[in-house]
């Protein structure tokens, strides 16, 4: 074990520093509020630094370590040119409050980003402003609830989600003060129309859904759904998660939905950072674009002298939509994020829908592939399908119900069973709709040799016997980690001798 | 394109495996009437030598402030990053992980953010820590909601908080969006003329479910008063007070003096400012706070063999298992860029964070006396310490000295009209251990000539 921690040099200097331009006993503080501790950090030279954190790097497992089909997340390569072009001056070292003329490079960028957002999503303007997935939806449901403030449509304090739902769906609707009404899926996991029917009245505002839905099923009836919200005047919002599986195929904006957040960690590749950061644009029809945070980026003619700034034929400024909720970060987004992401979609521009194509083509050949090796190992009876369909969309599930009443597996120890043959596993116990639910997402950036392998691995787990399986995983740098424990015996930092 | 899809060309193959002669077949499922027709109007795939030139070419337009004699700061400060955290940093096992839903293939980043917990709760001296939320802003804005279901049920008043009026806007719109939903009323805390805070104001805090402030302050004072504020507010009134992390090399930690929960801007620790984001949120709380808290939290546990181990704990706060019941929808965090501060923590340890601290305060420090001997300039809040940045008052608009500033090549720092509408000649001036004597004569020897430009005579 290497601990930060136990590191206590006399230099106590990772890093030198020049000497303050005034000497240290001609600054002065009150009293009160000269510091009177310091704070016990570690004292580590930089070698001994460098190896703490190779170390705990190599007991983390990555994209690039291997095949990491986690449903839901998306976790496709990461192109390494995304990083060189972040770390570059013109985006690292440059200030919000800088003036418009210092950053027409960036606004540029910004402007190409919004308008590729809105023709992916078939939507009317969008905002790069929200920093997470979860920050898109709060930002979007707020500005729909100002939509209808300002209509007089106060008695609609309803928000409808799907029980398959990501949990920040009514997380986020819930922050903004509505009130959650969820209704059942179908058994094959789609959405229940007559449920909708039951519950969408003048009192709606909006229904949060995603399309593929966390089954990764297509939800054909997605224009009934739309017409029967729209009919009782409410507002159809689109979570972007499930994004990676129809770019160039289908559009939220022809599936009439008014509302969608983009998670650009997800489909546009910014690496997940082990739970950040992200970038999570919104985009709406014109009738919520007076409502979106500002600013946003628009263009117009050049005009006098801007020319020696400017990098186009046309200049770049911020804009203040009118009825703006206001700001739900104080800066403009996740600025490092929208470069690696502008610099992921020009490497696809137009051919998009090819990048979704083979998204779509790997989940369903693992799918077939999965199936296949079960059955030639003789464990095809283990697994079922999480919901009947021909195809699957970006991802699919499985239920290992089955393998659970007949020899006591479950799906969380055919996860750590994949643990042990060098891979992630997949999201487990999500969506709840699916009994011992394994939702598996491979991705378009994985090989076919690697999916055949994973598969015939995958079947070489599901014949493991449940005892063995039971304490797996075995090869990892820890294994079954007590949670339990740790909520009972709570250590959330080093105990220091004296604690 | 062709770089990133391994089966490209092997599609037929795929496909016949599973018994289908088209890629259409796989979207059998998506009805015509929603199928985009054509390609989608977008340029060209691009090779990545092409990107990284666009890129060059777009991003070099933009002024870099390195490239500049620069002032700004504002709310984010231009530290010196070691050159081992960027390195370090990208690491693919920490790049491209995901979560650490899976903790026995995600010890290195669990107890990477297990340190930085420590880290922080050390720096601002309160117990616990999360490992991050969006920014300096969005922690501010959960912090009150926090406060407000900790201590709405004994409050007198109730559902009501404080907020410093010198607050910047950008960060109270935060603020205001998410208070809004459990309809938090939001009421001003007053400052005194020199800047701290009027105490009794904070009286009339005494009850509600909290007070938010910050240290230094908006307009760059360090309030020796912020001591005596929770013995005014009392117990059931939580202190939130906002830092500068770097400051808490020199300034007492506000967990010392009584602060129930520490938010910030964790970015002069371990990132570039990048344009405002990605960089990460403080958030450090006393233990009444825990379960009611945001974000996520790491523990330390055992394995089924009584191995040391690390996992995500307190999770029944968090939207994935509490769904409209949870704290926060916070799910996205930005652990990566909290990991670049525990690099540069522990690179610093506590000598290093105090001559850095140091630097800071000292560059000010001259900052102030060369820039206050200019005749016609004038420092409004003269009396009060300063920890890194100060208003000058100017003989005329803020904005049109920063052009003329702007064109001799200095970023002469922030216009305060921006903020506070009824100060159009006040410029914010931010100086951090990378400004330099002879940057601070020259901006001074610029700031003369346009003074006497205004003509002012002193």
């Amino acid at each position: 074990m290497s601990h930060l921690f136990d590191h206590h040099g006399a230099s106590g200097k990772g890093y030198s520093q020049p000497a303050p331009v005034l000497p240290a006993s001609e600054l002065s503080l009150p009293d009160t509020l000269v510091r009177k501790q310091a704070p016990r950090w570690p004292r580590i030279s930089e070698p001994e630094m460098v190896r703490h954190y190779t170390w705990l790097s190599k007991r983390n497992f990555g994209i690039d370590t291997g095949f990491y089909p986690l449903g839901s997340c998306t976790m496709k390569h990461n192109p390494r040119v995304n990083e060189v072009i972040a770390q570059l001056p013109g985006i690292a070292d440059i200030h919000p409050h800088q003036p418009e003329h210092h950053l027409q490079g960036l606004l540029s960028i910004y402007h190409e980003m919004q308008y590729m957002l809105e023709v992916c999503a078939g939507m009317d303007q969008v905002t790069l402003q929200p920093v997470a997935g979860a920050q898109g939806e709060f930002t979007a449901v707020r500005c729909i609830q100002e939509y209808f403030r300002l209509r007089g449509e106060d008695q609609r304090t309803k928000v409808i989600v799907p029980d398959s739902a990501h949990g920040t769906n009514p997380a986020s609707a819930a922050m903004c003060g509505f009130e959650i009404v969820e209704i059942p899926s179908r058994v094959d996991g789609r959405i229940d129309l007559d449920a909708l029917r039951a519950v969408a009245d003048e009192t709606t505002a909006v229904m949060m859904i995603t399309n593929p839905n966390t089954l990764g099923l297509f939800e054909a009836d997605i224009l009934e759904a739309t017409s029967i919200v729209h009919d009782v005047g409410g507002q159809m919002y689109y979570d972007g998660a499930n994004f990676n599986a129809i770019l160039g195929i289908t559009s939220p904006g022809l599936m009439g939905f008014d509302a969608v957040h983009f998670n650009l960690h997800k489909t546009f590749s910014q690496p997940h950072g082990g739970g950040g950061p992200g970038s999570g644009p919104i985009g709406v029809k014109a009738h919520l674009a007076d409502f979106l945070p500002g600013p946003i980026v628009k263009k117009r003619p050049i005009v006098g002298d801007e020319a020696k700034h400017a990098v186009d034929d046309m200049w770049f400024g911020w804009y203040q939509p009118t009825h703006s909720i206001g700001k739900v970060q104080q800066w403009h987004g996740n600025a490092g994020a929208i470069i690696r992401c502008w610099a992921y979609y020009r490497r696809y521009g137009n051919g998009l829908k090819t990048m979704s194509e083979h998204a779509v083509l790997n989940a369903n050949y693992l799918r077939h592939v999965l199936h296949r090796e079960a059955e030639a190992a003789g464990v095809g009876d283990m697994i079922v399908d999480g919901a009947e369909t021909k195809v699957a969309k970006h991802e699919f599930t499985i239920s290992l119900e089955p393998a659970k009443e007949r020899h006591g597996i479950s799906a969380m120890d055919i996860a750590k069973g994949l643990l042990d043959m060098g891979y992630m596993a997949p999201t487990v116990y999500f969506p709840l709709v699916v009994p011992e639910c394994m939702m598996i997402e491979p991705t378009e950036t994985e090989s076919k040799e690697t999916l055949d392998t994973f598969a015939i691995d995958f079947a070489k787990v599901l014949q493991v016997d449940a005892e063995t399986l039971h304490a797996a995983p075995i090869t990892t740098p820890v294994r079954r980690v007590d949670e339990v424990y740790a909520a009972r015996n709570l250590c959330l930092r080093h105990p220091y001798d004296d604690e | 394109m062709v770089d990133q899809l391994p089966n490209l060309g092997r599609e037929a193959e795929m496909l016949a495996t599973m018994g289908m002669s088209s890629m259409d077949d796989l979207f059998s499922d998506v009805p015509d009437e929603v199928r985009i027709q054509g390609l989608l109007p977008l340029p060209d795939p691009q090779s990545e030598e092409e990107i990284i030139a666009d890129a060059r070419r777009l991003l070099g337009s933009n002024v870099a402030l390195g490239q500049r004699v620069s002032f700004l700061g504002a709310g984010l400060y231009r530290n010196y990053v070691p050159a081992a955290v960027f390195q370090l940093i990208t690491r693919g096992e920490f790049l491209t992980s995901y979560t650490p839903y899976q903790p026995e293939v995600s010890q290195g980043m669990l107890q990477a953010m297990w340190e930085f917990q420590t880290l922080i709760s050390e720096l601002v001296g309160l117990p616990i820590a999360n490992l991050s939320l969006y920014d300096g802003s969005t922690a501010a804005a959960e912090a009150i909601t926090c406060c407000v279901r900790v201590h709405t049920r004994k409050a007198t008043q109730k559902d009501t908080v404080y907020v410093s009026e010198l607050t910047p806007p950008d960060r109270m719109s935060v603020i205001e969006n998410y208070c809004q939903g459990a309809e938090i009323k939001i009421n001003m805390l007053r400052h005194n003329p020199d800047g701290t805070v009027m105490l009794s104001s904070a009286q009339d805090a005494a009850g509600s479910c909290g007070v938010y402030v910050e240290q230094p302050n908006p307009i760059g004072v360090l309030d020796g008063g912020l001591p005596l504020l929770k013995e005014i507010i009392g117990q059931n009134t939580a202190l939130i007070v906002a830092v500068q992390p770097v400051s808490l090399g020199l300034v007492e930690a506000p967990g010392a003096y009584g602060a129930d929960i520490v938010v910030g801007e964790g970015q002069p620790l371990g990132s570039p400012i990048t344009g405002g984001g990605p960089i990460y949120g403080i958030f450090a709380c006393s233990k009444p706070y825990l379960r009611l808290m945001p974000g996520r939290i790491v523990g330390r546990s055992i394995d089924v063999d009584g191995k040391e181990a690390y996992c995500l704990t307190l999770s029944t706060r968090e939207q994935h298992i509490r769904r409209h019941r949870a704290t926060s929808n916070i799910c996205t965090n930005e652990t990566l860029i909290a990991l670049m501060g525990a690099m540069h923590m522990s690179l610093l340890g506590p000598e290093g964070l105090r001559d850095l601290a140091v630097r800071n305060m000292a560059a000010c420090t001259l900052g102030k006396q060369k820039l206050s001997a200019i005749k016609g300039v004038h420092l409004p809040h003269a009396s009060s310490h300063h920890f890194q940045e100060f208003v000058l008052e100017l003989p005329g608009k803020a904005s049109e000295c920063l052009s003329y500033l702007d064109g001799v090549g200095i970023v002469g720092g922030f216009d305060l009209h921006r903020w506070y509408p009824a100060q159009p000649n006040w410029l914010l001036v931010s100086f951090t251990d990378q400004t330099k004597s002879n940057e601070i004569e020259l901006l001074a020897a610029h700031l003369e000539v346009w003074v006497a430009s205004q003509g002012v005579t002193a």
